[in-house]
């Protein structure tokens, strides 16, 4: 039986990685993904720079979710130095990260709809996108790397919270009235997503998926309903899941995220209270070792940091969302058609920059 | 069956540590394959596995699981090989390969261990030989002299 290589560079690919396809006629009997196209050894680098530089190093892990990445290791940091992190900066650091998960799902759902073949809402989706990233570029100056976090909390306060209160609420107003409405109803979307790319929730778990991808197949886990850091444990939100297992079960749960993103953020700028951002001194990292997860847009991320008590960690292992995920895309692609590899391959939304690290 | 539990069932005699950041182990003589397949019957999740070199030679290789929010991490030491769990559970396969790129770990008990980050035909092991040369090493230096001589190589 042929098969159809797809990538590394493919202009149904967002990034490069490569998928055999093994086509009977235009159906998919079996599939390989090959990554690494972009490894870059960060997890060695890490355990030749000191903290304050990995902290620089593993934003450059994502384009997309860099937040994730310096949140992730400064809780690191934070528990093996036994740092307690002032509660104004645990608000900006859940706001910074929703709205990192807003533009990470609007860039998502911009991307699905072009492939799905809906030039109209693909437009739609990032110019909501380009408000959340006015947002952020507001809040750090910096629309790719934010430079947000440090062990200890924030390096910049947010300065006008009314600015990001209405812009917010303007994106959950349309999300709700506009792209949700079209998304669940919509008969092309229904007729390129529904039934397709199904992972059932005994693979989902056998895979170890996470994330929207995990919860569209009936999974509820969420690491900030799971196992609250910052102060999620203090807001009031729903996780969104669905028992479709298929592309359009992806699309709906990420659509129902985003209002839920707007959901934290509201309640969390109003109950911000003043106070410092951020403590006094870097910390000294003692002898140690711990783990530190949080969710990212993607789903969970997973950092392992050991210590010698140097300012040099001595490992840090990074497990990132694509990673856990995209071996299911093998399950998802079989049994369908080929013209449906790109969506389907999307709707995980892959980042391969994470996964190669 | 909860986190502590999970940890009692596979050795009832190890003092399990819970902290904020998770319960952990250390299991010198850990049965991975009988884990594995404990894990799987309780919808325990794998996170991932961490490996590393161990300071009594061999590598310390940690299991990381999520049971319902709760991590549970549990370590052993392991000299050159450790049996594969990837057919237990798939979640285990690209770690597994990724371990062996790294550290040149042998997972037995899979039919084949292909590359995941290094490309096909490189030698497995990356970072424990690099790790030979020195942590004051420059990364970019190693780099251009691994492309040099693989430069001449050709």
């Amino acid at each position: 039986m042929p098969t159809i290589p797809m990538g590394p560079f493919h202009p149904a690919l967002e990034e490069p990685y490569k998928i055999d396809v093994v086509c009977e006629g235009e159906q998919v009997t079996d599939a390989s993904i090959r990554v690494g196209f972009n490894f870059r050894a960060i997890e060695w680098l890490a355990e030749r720079k000191n903290y304050t530089q990995d902290i620089a190093l593993f934003e450059r892990v994502c384009g997309i979710c860099s937040n994730v990445h310096t949140l992730t290791l400064s809780r690191a940091i934070e528990q093996l130095a036994d740092i307690e992190v002032p509660e104004r900066a645990q608000y900006i650091r859940v706001i910074v990260a929703e709205a990192e998960r807003l533009h990470s799902h609007l860039l998502w759902a911009g991307i699905a709809c072009e492939l799905i073949g809906f030039e109209t809402l693909f437009m739609a989706c990032w110019a909501l996108r380009e408000q959340v990233m006015d947002v952020l570029e507001g809040i750090s100056g910096n629309r790719v790397n934010y430079a947000m976090n440090c062990p200890g909390g924030v390096n910049r306060d947010i300065l006008d919270p009314g600015a990001v209160l209405a812009a917010v609420r303007a994106i959950s107003d349309a999300t709700a009235k506009q792209l949700i409405p079209v998304l669940t109803t919509d008969p092309t979307v229904r007729a390129r997503c529904a039934g397709v790319g199904i992972l059932t929730r005994a693979h989902a778990i056998a895979y170890g998926a996470v994330g929207p991808t995990a919860r569209a197949s009936g999974l509820p886990q969420d690491i900030r309903r799971s196992a609250p850091y910052e102060t999620y444990g203090k807001l009031e939100f729903d996780v969104p899941t669905s028992d479709g297992c298929d592309v359009f079960a992806r699309v709906v749960v990420r659509a129902l995220e985003i209002l839920e993103s707007c959901k934290i953020i509201e309640q969390a700028i109003e109950m911000m209270p003043a106070g410092p951002f951020q403590g006094d001194t870097f910390p000294r990292v003692p002898e140690g070792e711990t783990c530190a997860r949080i969710e990212g847009p993607r789903g969970e991320v997973f950092y392992y940091v050991a210590s010698d008590g140097s300012d040099i960690p001595v490992r840090v292992r990074v497990r990132t969302p694509t990673f856990a995920n995209m071996p299911t895309a093998r399950l998802m692609v079989i049994g369908q058609g080929l013209s449906d590899v790109g969506l389907i391959q999307a709707s995980i939304d892959p980042c391969y920059s994470c996964t190669d690290r | 069956m909860d986190a502590e539990a999970i940890i009692q069932t596979l050795d009832s005699q190890v003092r399990c540590e819970h902290r904020t950041d998770g319960y952990w182990a250390t299991m010198p003589d850990l049965d991975v394959r009988a884990m594995a397949n404990l894990m799987l019957a309780n919808d325990v999740r794998l996170v991932t596995l961490t490996a590393m070199p161990a300071t009594s030679g061999g590598y310390r290789l940690m299991y990381h699981w999520d049971a319902d929010g709760d991590l549970i991490n549990i370590a052993t030491t392991v000299a050159t090989s450790v049996a594969t769990i990837a057919d237990i559970l798939p979640a285990a396969d690209w770690v597994e390969r990724e371990i062996r790129d790294y550290y040149a770990l042998e997972f037995e008990g899979r039919a084949e261990t292909p590359t995941l980050m290094l490309r096909d035909g490189d030698e497995p092991g990356l970072f424990s030989r690099t790790c030979e040369l020195g942590r004051d090493t420059d990364p970019a230096q190693t780099a251009h002299d691994a492309a040099a001589t693989e430069a001449e190589e050709v």
